[in-house]
């Protein structure tokens, strides 16, 4: 592991990172905001509003960009924020860059929670999100057992071989309720793969929220971050104990990536891909990490969004199948060929 | 090894497989009294039930048989050659590798006779740029684990692509089949696999022992006189055949290839010549309870056994890993 | 119709020409030619419009793949169907040992379903496969007749065929004149989504017979070619049908949760009243004779309320 915090190839220079991450959003949101089912809506409409012609707009595009698009986009930002977020702690507390909170079976354990909740009859909203959030949580507990987590050492392997066994158990659960009450399949909405395509701000307020409170707390930890990727032994040596830092990130991860779950569906590799091309351009000091992920990952998810209703047009393909389609090749990319693996 | 202990605990799963065969032919939605198997069985006098017996559950019980044995060979010869007892054929990208090509072959408009054929070829291909994959730096084993298990990642993402963007409707068969199931299985399934399955098991039973010596390390094995960059290609391939083979004509059954090794490795510990053929009767003891447990669950609904493996198969494998925190033997 | 499903269609109809005259018996399916005895008498169907059929020559099928649900069928060809009937399980996955232990001899399949069973279906009794899921509603007249030689009632078959058509021809004379111009939209509706029905599916093929007119285009290959799309709000309001009429699995659903949006309300169908609620297992999951004439009045009491003016 790297002895020292890594300088990346953009330096440490504030406004370029800043200039950066601002150009990749506005390109987000500008993709998609312009794309969408009705094709009198697009970046004229956007432009007038941010002008202030608001008036010169007819009513029916004008509600369209103030109650679908604009909610929507705001929660595929945020969505990238928490999930982004997420793959940083993880990939920091149990130093493997393979780590995400898709592979850690915890989309799976949100969706059995949503399941076991759908099988009491009559609980809906808070009951039902509490449920998927306790699934998620669970799953991931039982992962970061397997993984020695408890014990304050991860093994990789064990990690990744662990989070396929959890999700299978969960996801084969899933199926088996299926089998049984097949009108629960009609209930059960987004457990395959991360939808959003019918937000509301309702939904966007209360995901604001967890980002801006995961996004407070992991900025609080980045510190810790720093020291556990310089190693076990010199990050106690500077009289941090790794195991409180180990259980703490993995909460908060698991939490941020449950309320995704929860509101969109399992989204893979956001979680992965992110801190990487983070670490990648502007190094390994989590101080950093955090806005810049926050930011790349809001900016991945709006284009994938964009993407995602230009694909297969007019239809529209799921984000989580575009963000799997992006980052599934360069998950293979990384096993093949990262240095960190060894 | 002790030949001893091998052969007791060989005996002890062959009886029980028999009588697991047993309770697969009578249970289902019309259950069949041992009686009336054995009349039909050996053409006695007195009630038959010919078509459930013979053409229904006597077919799958003995595909159950072919392909859990298979799969439990395959898992251990993968366990061995990658120095982890918590690896699997699904490690090496198999399943997925095959159902993206079935996918891939429907929406080409193949016919539904020539599934299995695409579903094991996809599995090669999908172990075979795996194995390519960790060419590139001559990797560790655990670098051979991960890139399976990317590869898997990529051909599910695939498989969900084509499933969102193609006629629903054209997939409803190959989806019951992709997710590991002995319905409608026949005698033409058994004859398809079983010319396949029966020398390449017999030959991993034969070559056992070189694991052994594959699994003492690199330098020591070609101490003893094993060439370890032709042996280990070749030994991934055969694994990689039993697995395939099985997937096509079952689909994805989870877990199998996982847990019967380990629980032989408790059983008879770790040396292969015993631990192999426990391994195969422990893997086809596993895939008939648990094609026999989904029809006797809820009839006539039946739950897929891939149902049923992942969901023991898992908290099982779970348990030991937590109370057995080594993870290599 | 597709190209692929007018080459059948055309295929089947030559196939039972061709089959009045030669062997009695011998009938033609998607799977290729199967030799049923003369006069079944106990027949099992796995998918709903084969029950349909069977139904409207007064017949009963001896096994039925009713998903475990009875009343999805019962509430439509109950009179007919009785008590006597087994249920073989659910059609994905019926249970072939339950449908063997009915001694049947004849088994009606669907193509998209069952194809991979055909083998072991075929041991238990001579089977014929026929696509009820994929195929409009054109096909599934034709399918009809098939059937009808299969159970060796052609002449009842032709003859219910026959007042099917005028039934059908007569509804089409009542409503096509109300709807000219009308572009008229089916949809399903559940917890996760809209999903219309193309012009190429069952339900849009008929609405296409009644005289409306489809926004939906299909493009060659493009997306609307598939039979159910799912639809977001903002999807609909470009689609903007004149007639929006909707099945609803549950409750709430979908489009329920749009109901006070500015965008749902200025849809033309929301605008002029003209969204109307219908029973989705009636219209979507039954298909066959008698489900379209029930849809065909269902539709003639949606557009004489409009005409009426209530």
């Amino acid at each position: 592991m790297p002895a020292a915090v890594k300088r990346g190839a953009l330096g440490s220079g504030r406004p370029v990172a800043a200039a950066f991450i601002f150009f990749a959003l506005v390109c987000g949101a500008a993709l998609s905001l312009a794309t969408g089912g009705r094709s009198d809506v697009g970046l004229g409409t956007l432009w007038a509003l941010i002008a202030g012609q608001g008036d010169e707009i007819a009513r029916l595009p004008m509600a369209t960009m103030l109650d679908l698009r604009l909610p929507r986009a705001a929660v595929a930002a945020l969505l990238g924020v928490n999930l982004s977020l997420a793959g940083l702690i993880l990939q920091a507390v149990t130093r493997n860059p393979l780590a995400s909170p898709g592979i850690l079976g915890i989309n799976q354990g949100a969706a059995l929670g949503l399941v076991a909740a759908l099988a009491f009859p009559g609980a809906a909203g808070l009951a039902l999100d509490g449920m998927a959030i306790a699934g998620a949580l669970g799953a991931g507990a039982v992962t970061f057992a397997i993984a020695g987590g408890f014990s304050g050492r991860i093994d990789p392997v064990r990690m990744v071989l662990g989070g396929v066994a959890v999700g299978a158990f969960a996801y084969g659960a899933v199926r088996f309720a299926y089998t049984l009450e097949d009108e629960l399949a009609r209930s059960i909405v987004r457990w395959t793969v991360g939808d959003i395509g019918d937000m509301r701000w309702s939904d966007a307020r209360p995901l604001a929220l967890w980002s801006l409170g995961g996004g407070v707390m992991t900025f609080l930890l980045a510190h810790r971050l720093n020291m556990m990727s310089l190693g076990e032994v010199a990050s106690r040596g500077l009289g941090a104990d790794p195991r409180w830092t180990l259980l703490l990130g993995a909460v908060v991860a698991t939490a941020l990536a449950g309320v995704s779950v929860t509101v969109a569906g399992p989204i893979a590799f956001v979680g992965l891909v992110v801190p990487h091309v983070a670490r990648a351009l502007f190094g390994g000091d989590h101080r950093v990490l955090v806005p810049v992920s926050a930011g790349l990952g809001a900016a991945l998810m709006l284009c994938a969004d964009g993407l995602s209703k230009l694909l297969a047009a007019p239809a529209e393909v799921p984000v989580g199948l575009v963000a799997a389609l992006i980052g599934a090749p360069y998950f293979l990319y990384l096993t093949m060929f990262s240095e960190a693996l060894e | 090894m002790n030949v001893a202990r091998v052969m007791t605990v060989s005996g002890a799963l062959a009886t029980g497989l028999v009588l697991a065969s047993v309770w697969s032919i009578s249970t289902g939605a019309v259950s069949v009294p041992w009686a009336v198997i054995a009349n039909t069985l050996f053409d006695l006098e007195g009630p038959k039930q010919d078509f459930i017996v013979m053409k229904s559950r006597l077919p799958r019980t003995v595909l159950a048989v072919l392909t859990g044995g298979a799969l439990a060979l395959s898992g251990a010869i993968i366990q061995a050659l990658l120095r982890n007892a918590l690896a699997s054929p699904k490690v090496i990208g198999i399943n997925s590798g095959a159902a993206l090509a079935v996918c891939l072959a429907v929406m080409a408009g193949a016919g539904a006779a020539w599934l299995p054929l695409y579903a094991f070829a996809g599995g090669v291909v999908a172990a075979f740029i795996v194995w390519l994959g960790s060419l590139r730096r001559r990797a560790s084993p655990a670098r051979l684990a991960l890139i399976g298990i990317a590869v898997g990642f990529l051909c599910d993402t695939g498989v969900d692509y084509i499933l969102v963007t193609a006629p629903t409707y054209q997939f409803s068969a190959p989806l019951v089949w992709m997710t590991g199931s002995l319905w409608s299985r026949g005698w033409t399934d058994v004859n398809a696999v079983a010319p396949l399955l029966l020398p390449l098991g017999a030959l991993a039973l034969l070559i056992s022992y070189r694991l052994d010596l594959i699994r003492l390390g690199d330098s020591p094995a070609r101490g003893l006189g094993v060439n370890v960059p032709l042996e280990r290609p070749l030994l991934l391939l055969l694994a990689t055949a039993l697995a395939a083979v099985s997937v096509a004509a079952v689909g994805a059954l989870g877990f199998v290839g996982l847990m019967a090794p380990h629980i032989a490795r408790q059983l008879v510990g770790g040396d292969h010549r015993g631990l192999l053929p426990v391994a195969m009767l422990t893997g086809m003891l596993l895939v008939v309870l648990a094609d026999a447990a989904g029809r006797a669950l809820a009839p006539p609904i039946e739950v897929s056994a891939g149902i049923l493996t992942a969901l023991f198969g898992a908290p099982f494998f779970i348990f030991i890993l937590l109370t057995n925190r080594r993870g290599d033997t | 119709m597709t190209p692929t499903r007018r080459t059948t269609l055309a295929a089947m109809v030559a196939a039972l020409v061709m089959g009045t005259t030669a062997l009695a018996g011998e009938i033609t399916h998607d799977l290729g030619t199967t030799d049923v005895p003369d006069a079944p008498e106990r027949v099992v169907v796995l998918e709903f419009s084969f029950i349909d059929a069977l139904v409207s020559v007064g017949m009963a099928p001896v096994g039925i793949a009713d998903d475990n649900k009875a009343e999805r069928v019962m509430e439509v060809y109950g009179n007919v169907l009785g008590e006597d009937w087994t249920s073989v399980g659910t059609r994905k996955t019926p249970s072939l040992e339950v449908i063997a232990s009915l001694q049947p001899d004849l088994i009606i399949a669907d193509t998209t379903r069952h194809t991979d069973a055909y083998d072991t279906l075929s041991q238990i009794a001579p089977t014929i496969v026929l696509d009820s899921l994929g195929g409009d509603y054109h096909d599934s007249v034709a399918q009809m007749a098939v059937i009808g030689e299969a159970i060796g009632k052609p002449d009842a078959m032709t003859a219910r065929i026959a007042d099917h058509k005028t039934l059908m021809a007569d509804y089409v004379a009542q409503i096509a004149p109300k709807v000219k111009d009308v572009a008229g939209q089916f949809g399903v509706t559940n917890a996760t989504g809209l999903y219309l029905h193309s012009p190429t599916s069952y339900n849009g093929s008929l609405l296409e017979m009644f005289g409306f007119s489809s926004n939906m285009t299909p493009g060659e290959g493009g997306v609307y070619e598939t039979n159910y799309v799912q639809t977001t709000l903002e999807q609909l309001s470009e689609l903007d049908p004149d007639l929006l009429i909707l099945g609803e699995y549950t409750d709430p659903s979908a489009t329920d949760n749009w109901a006070g949006e500015p965008l749902w309300q200025a849809l033309s169908a929301v605008k002029s009243g003209e969204v109307h609620y219908v029973t989705a297992n009636n219209w979507s999951r039954l298909r066959g004779m008698v489900a379209a004439e029930l849809t065909a009045a269902d539709l003639l009491k949606i557009v004489d309320r409009d005409a009426s003016g209530s």
